[in-house]
């Protein structure tokens, strides 16, 4: 579907304007952890969280800031599409 | 009776609980009777490399069971452990080494690299990669007795290189102990830790709860807090320790709010001050949880808290000395000032440091004869003032270390780095106001004339040579930096700086 690649590929250039240009070896793919990469740290989530949450919409519950919705680009593509086909 | 050292109260925790968890992370929980039987095992796997009573072991790990084994297997091995930062770099890592003499460094595979390469600036040290193949057979060691060096904590000295603050059984036992006290922690506690455990405040929550058989549930700091509140209810969490910043980050969650957290019983603060609206919020958020403010420094581990029924009388107060210690503040020349008066907080007690490993010139400087030949009392660097009732106020810093997101921060450090960053000719490292991280790191440089770099490639330079949370979160480029009257540049302009108006470095 057009919209979920368009999720990915928002994302990946977010995250690579964001965070990725600081680590210029790292070649992040899709389903790469943020964490244990250690592009994003802690605070680099709340903005990521805060991202996602205006560019889509997407009232992010508390419980839902985890690394199986926001850990990685194709976690938060599959988090976004779940939600939208919820709401 | 208490035990004397850090390694007998996790076996007599051990023969008290051997069911009950010591400490869990994600799917990883060892109980008390594991966590001891394998901190014996790692002590013989040390105790194979040669590693024994009076060495140096340094520990580049994330929160998790590991890290408590190693923590522990050190000890019972009759060795001393220096937590570090797991982002650590090679060149910090191999200072480290060198000045500690360390006889072991321990990590996990993500960092051998990083480990590999401090240790060949270094040469004889011991690499355990993964603590699970160091684990051998229980041998005899030799127990420390509690004068014994326990800990050499390395925390950034103002001159930007790390000073080992040297802690003995003794230092630590009483200090943790004190802390119980006030906080009432007991064996039926579980402790929600996501502080790292590199750091004293993260550390003393293990050290903490294996001395009165809680449980300890680490969680790899806070980058996801979705987890922490799930954590918080399924767990059924008593303690949680926090900075302004991670308070911050739980009080901005949607949904937060309309969540009982019924098991909470205490919630500590340290690193800043918590702003008014923080404080009311956590209130309404946690109803059934005490808040205590505290204040404190490696050196000494904790100097001061402010009983909870004291916040609503003086918020913005860190308290009283810890219980078993004295603290005063005195201006420069030795006399003990009174209320109102700003001067330097002076720290007494069982928990104040041995001295900075290496280094009787800084050593001195802090550590000032005290009411006894043998004693020496704590000068915390840190200007105090006190109210009529004697509770005590941070007021400032005397030099001009930033504190940012609850780490402390030394701007020559960075300063240093980015003077050695090609086409830098000037820099200036500053803590500026930030929401969230109380303050933040910000870089401000002068380039020479036909330099090619920018705010990014500034960053990517300082991201390979500094820990993370000491990257500047913005580099600012003027043409001049801006300079007192007595030509050093004036930092406090530029701690103010907005770059959205443009009246610095311009003409």
């Amino acid at each position: 579907m057009s919209e979920g690649n368009g999720v990915r590929i928002d994302m990946r250039d977010y995250i690579e304007e964001n965070f990725l240009y600081l680590y210029p070896g790292i070649a992040l793919k899709d389903e790469d952890d943020f964490l244990t990469l250690g592009i994003v740290d802690s605070l680099g989530f709340v903005e990521l969280v805060g991202e996602v949450q205006s560019r889509y919409g997407i009232p992010v519950e508390d419980i839902e800031i985890t690394e199986e919705n926001f850990g990685s680009i194709a976690a938060i593509e599959r988090y976004v599409e779940r939600k939208r086909t919820a709401a | 009776m208490n035990a004397r050292t850090l390694g007998e109260d996790l076996r007599a925790a051990a023969r008290r609980t051997p069911e009950r968890d010591a400490v869990v992370c994600r799917d990883r929980t060892l109980s008390y009777g594991e966590l001891d039987r394998l901190a014996d095992g790692f002590a013989a796997g040390l105790g194979e490399l040669g590693v024994g009573r009076g060495d140096r072991v340094a520990i580049v790990l994330p929160n998790g069971v590991e890290t408590a084994i190693a923590i522990y297997g050190a000890l019972r091995a009759g060795a001393a452990f220096s937590p570090l930062n797991a982002t650590v770099k090679p060149e910090k890592l191999a200072h480290v080494l060198a000045d500690s003499g360390a006889a072991a460094v321990v990590c996990d595979a993500t960092r051998s690299d990083v480990v590999r390469s401090a240790v060949s600036m270094v040469g004889d040290v011991s690499v355990i990669t993964d603590v699970s193949q160091a684990i051998r057979e229980p041998g005899r060691t030799v127990a420390p007795v509690s004068v014994d060096l326990a800990s050499v904590i390395y925390t950034s000295g103002s001159t930007g290189e790390p000073k080992g603050v040297t802690l003995t059984h003794a230092n630590m036992t009483f200090a943790a102990d004190s802390i119980i006290e006030y906080l009432g922690m007991q064996e039926s506690d579980t402790i929600l830790c996501a502080l790292p455990l590199s750091f004293d405040y993260g550390l003393y929550q293990l050290l903490m709860s294996m001395r009165v058989g809680a449980t300890l549930v680490l969680e790899t700091g806070f980058a996801f807090p979705g987890r922490i509140v799930q954590l918080l209810e399924s767990r059924q969490v008593t303690g949680f320790p926090a900075v302004p910043t991670l308070f911050q980050v739980l009080l901005g969650l949607r949904g937060l709010a309309d969540r009982q957290f019924p098991t909470l019983r205490f919630l500590t603060n340290t690193a800043a001050v918590l702003p008014a609206p923080t404080i009311e919020a956590i209130r309404k958020t946690f109803p059934n949880a005490r808040l205590f403010s505290m204040y404190g420094l490696t050196e000494c581990k904790r100097a001061t808290y402010l009983p909870p029924e004291q916040l609503d009388v003086r918020p913005t107060s860190v308290g009283v000395p810890i219980p078993g210690t004295e603290a005063w503040i005195e201006d420069e020349e030795q006399n003990v000032l009174g209320p109102g008066e700003v001067g330097e907080l002076m720290i007494r007690g069982a928990h104040v440091m041995q001295g900075y490993w290496n280094d009787p010139a800084l050593t001195a400087q802090r550590l000032r004869p005290g009411r006894w030949a043998w004693e020496r009392v704590l000068a915390t660097g840190d200007l105090f003032r006190a109210d009529e009732e004697g509770y005590l106020y941070f007021v400032g810093r005397r030099d001009d270390l930033i504190k940012s997101g609850g780490e402390k921060v030394v701007p020559r450090e960075i300063e240093d780095v980015l003077h050695a960053a090609p086409g830098v000719r000037e820099a200036a490292v500053v803590g500026a106001v930030d929401g969230l991280l109380g303050q933040a790191v910000h870089a401000h440089v002068a380039l020479e004339p036909d330099a090619e770099v920018d705010e990014a490639a500034l960053r990517i330079y300082c991201g390979q040579r500094l820990e993370d949370f000491k990257v500047p979160r913005r580099v600012f480029v003027h043409d001049e930096l801006p300079r007192t009257n007595n030509g050093k540049i004036d930092k406090k302009l530029l701690a103010g700086f907005d770059p959205r108006v443009e009246v610095v470095g311009t003409d």
